[in-house]
């Protein structure tokens, strides 16, 4: 049996194991599907399918399947009242549950960006129309971001207090960031993390009218990037004390092993241009991990493929790594918001996991101001260990996880 | 790891400044409603709003040129928090602080403005001013830029309890060495949309007063402001106890949460400062503070400056450090005598506990403990 150092060699911290995690997105509902979809580069963007987007310049999404998502969950009557987001996260963690049984967190601490807009604005549609209010009171009291969480904890029996982070784009990583830090500063033994969104026609519309949604492909660090693309899910991960999960057996499926967390107050919507919040994550993330930037394999990019993210985020990257593989899966899966962080902490795991780097699509020229290793296209096989993954968001903060492989 | 609080500030509809509302408390007073409407063809209702004077130290920053409302209140009330900690202290390195904000329905006048732009002209009618403003951590965003605070900043939501779950997250953040201060701002904004939404649930009533412990409860009405208070690791007032409780699938479970909640936090005689606002909240809390600590003291804030929902709690911790600090309660206002509680008066002996407990109107429950 081989031999695990409860402390960290590197840093003397407690180490924190994933020990199960569960993930649906426009990829697929959970690790095999996932995994499967990002070796074969698989663009889920399709037009959206929800609501009016005739209005919109950009008209496509990377959507979940609701004949797929919906009707198939243990709350029983409740279960028709729930809002898709909280079937996602139900979907997300009977998948770590499945994986872990025995998992019992003391604490949640999930991300998301928009909560359970859309029953906001069925409230509001149902008010300007003068009708159809019947269902408000389930609209409204499904409405607030604790909700979908709340319900899927209920849907398995965990009663943990429950942090949810609203931090923009960013939420998802700094959920999992925190929830680290929370089981490293030896606080917790067991904390519950990730993130969520559903795509609503609200912040569809937000962004189409910033003009940071693109009517074409979404092509992160191309010369010819011309935005985002929205998209939707939601992940989990269990985290916990290396320690305790070895002692009782628990499967180790990675270590988070550093975070960062800053925030740069450049511009509400705009990242400062010079890359330095970014680098401030990242470099901070290093520190937390002690390691030195070489040691890292792999960066999932946050990536949005907005002109102003992808410059600043390729500045920051370009100065901290020397040709470190660099791929935004958003390329593939749209940006989910508060669930882009978990989502995209879980494809680094599988990344690990499986050796291999996952694509960045679409990609045709490298902007002329990046000095980007880009997997373009294709994933390949590589041999990786660390690897590190961004996020960034509205109101300038900035988050970033570094996450090893388990031992062998 | 020792907690204290630090500095504190807020916006009410009392008005602003601790001391400012902390007086017109002890003299009983209670913030007028105003009405909340939405054209011709909607019901009216009460809100508690903060009045303008309230915001009247608030600097000129560009970043507040355009800010909804309760980024002026966040701003505000943890502006004024920084400045208190700052008159006891020297000036605070900014470099060290991390900022919690916390909310439960955030930017809502926003978001109903660049919906309703929508839904009557269509997506091309959107505009870009408001989008951004609609997002939960735009207030978190816009303090951070006025403080000049650039390392960790989170926003939490939540419901009621949410400001004990951010002091909370408070407590872990101050954890680090890197970290001396953590500013933890819970802020809300009233529109009618609001006041429609949680009529529509049952909660609110459409006019004043709040009359807290009644059996049935009579509804709530709806406030706005910010709280802030400074954590750091000296101070008078101290943090003794965090307990962030947990959910409640039912209404009917909230009462054995809350249970659970004082039993854990009762170790020594202390008075309460309750979340009761007119709803099934009440109840719960009545029946737990019976069974746990009949003889308390018990104070809600709630008649006097309303339901603002994720900044109350902030607000109560708020009113209990200051009655910590100056051995007095305001007197308890509009609540049924017959509930068997024992409410606060002017003259209610003080000691030097505080229990301030939060029930949330959507599932989540949470309490702490003060001590001088």
């Amino acid at each position: 049996m081989a031999t695990f150092n409860a402390l960290s060699e590197t840093t003397g911290q407690v180490r924190v194991a994933v020990v199960a995690t569960g993930v649906v997105s426009p990829l697929g509902f959970g690790l095999e599907e996932t995994l499967n979809a990002l070796r074969k580069a698989t663009d889920c963007v399709t037009p959206v399918a929800g609501f009016d987007v005739t209005r919109c310049r950009c008209k496509t999404a990377a959507q979940i399947s609701d004949q797929r998502l919906l009707g198939r969950h243990r709350n029983g009557r409740k279960n028709g009242r729930l809002h898709r987001a909280a079937h996602m996260m139900i979907t997300a963690l009977e998948q770590l549950s499945g994986q872990d049984s025995e998992f019992k967190p003391e604490l949640s601490v999930i991300g998301t960006t928009s909560g359970g807009m859309s029953f906001g604005q069925d409230y509001y549609r149902a008010l300007h129309r003068q009708r159809n209010l019947r269902r408000s009171p389930e609209w409204v009291a499904n409405y607030p971001p604790q909700k979908p969480v709340l319900d899927a904890q209920d849907a398995f029996g965990i009663s943990a207090p429950c942090r949810v982070i609203a931090n923009a784009c960013a939420s998802g990583t700094n959920a999992v960031g925190h929830a680290f830090e929370c089981v490293r500063s030896g606080k917790y033994q067991r904390v519950l993390t990730g993130g969520y969104d559903a795509l609503s026609e609200l912040v569809f519309v937000g962004f189409d009218c910033l003009q940071a949604a693109t009517p074409e492909k979404c092509r992160p660090f191309d010369r010819d990037r011309s935005g985002m693309v929205l998209g939707e899910g939601a992940a989990v991960l269990a985290l916990e004390n290396f320690e305790s999960a070895r002692r009782r057996g628990a499967r180790i499926l990675a270590e988070i092993i550093g975070y960062g967390i800053s925030t740069d107050n450049h511009h509400l919507t705009q990242p400062d241009p010079s890359g330095n919040g970014p680098r401030r994550a990242m470099e901070q993330a290093l520190q937390s991990a002690r390691i030195t930037a070489n040691e890292v394999d792999y960066i999932n990019a946050h990536g949005t493929a907005t002109p102003f993210n992808d410059a600043a985020e390729g500045k920051a990257i370009t100065e901290l790594f020397k040709d470190v593989p660099v791929s935004s899966t958003k390329s593939m899966i749209g940006h989910s918001l508060g669930a882009a962080g978990a989502i995209e902490a879980v494809v680094c795991l599988l990344a690990l996991r499986a050796q291999f780097l996952p694509p960045n699509i679409n990609f045709r020229n490298l902007d002329p101001n990046l000095a980007l290793k880009i997997v373009a296209n294709q994933s390949r096989k590589a041999k990786i260990d660390i690897a590190l993954s961004n996020s960034f968001g509205f109101g300038g903060t900035n988050a970033s996880i570094l996450i090893r492989n388990a031992p062998a | 790891m020792s907690l204290h609080v630090a500095g504190a500030g807020w916006v009410t509809p009392l008005g602003g400044g601790v001391d400012e509302v902390w007086n017109r408390l002890l003299r009983g007073d209670e913030a007028t409603t105003q009405t909340v409407s939405f054209g011709e063809n909607h019901k009216s209702y009460s809100g508690f709003l903060v009045p303008n004077n309230a915001l009247k130290n608030l600097p000129p920053h560009p970043r507040l040129r355009r800010a909804s409302a309760i980024s002026r209140f966040a701003a505000a009330a943890g502006l004024d928090a920084i400045a208190q900690a700052e008159s006891k202290t020297s000036k605070i390195d900014m470099d060290r602080v991390a900022l919690v904000f916390a909310a439960s329905n955030g930017g809502v006048i926003y978001t109903k403005r660049f919906y309703d732009d929508i839904v009557k002209s269509g997506a091309q009618s959107a505009s870009p001013l408001f989008f951004p403003e609609t997002v939960f951590n735009a207030p978190a965003s816009h303090l951070a830029a006025i403080l000049g605070i650039n390392g960790a900043s989170y926003t939490i939501v939540g419901d009621g309890a949410v400001g004990i779950l951010a002091m909370n997250m408070a407590r872990d953040l101050l954890e680090s060495e890197w970290i001396d201060f953590c500013l933890v701002v819970a802020a809300e904004e009233a529109d009618w949309v609001l006041c429609d939404a949680y009529r529509k649930w049952r909660l609110v009533k459409t006019q004043p007063p709040i009359e807290p412990f009644c059996n049935p409860s009579r509804g709530t009405i709806l406030s706005e402001g910010a709280g802030a208070v400074l954590l750091g690791r000296e101070g008078s007032v101290k943090v003794s106890s965090i307990n962030d409780g947990g959910n409640f699938s039912h209404q009917q479970e909230a009462t054995n949460l809350i249970d659970r909640i004082l039993h854990d936090l009762r170790s020594e005689p202390a008075f309460i400062i309750a979340s009761a606002n007119g709803t099934f909240v009440d109840f719960a809390e009545r029946t737990a503070i019976q069974k746990q600590m009949p003889t308390s003291m018990v104070y809600s804030l709630k008649p006097a400056l309303g339901e603002s929902v994720g900044a109350s709690a902030i607000w109560q911790v708020i009113i209990a450090a200051q009655a910590l600090g100056k051995k007095r309660l305001p007197p308890m206002l509009h609540a049924c005598e017959r509930s068997g509680l024992q409410f606060a008066t002017t003259s209610s002996h003080i000691g030097s506990n505080a229990i301030v407990l939060s029930c949330g109107l959507n599932q989540q429950a949470a309490g702490l403990r003060l001590s001088v």
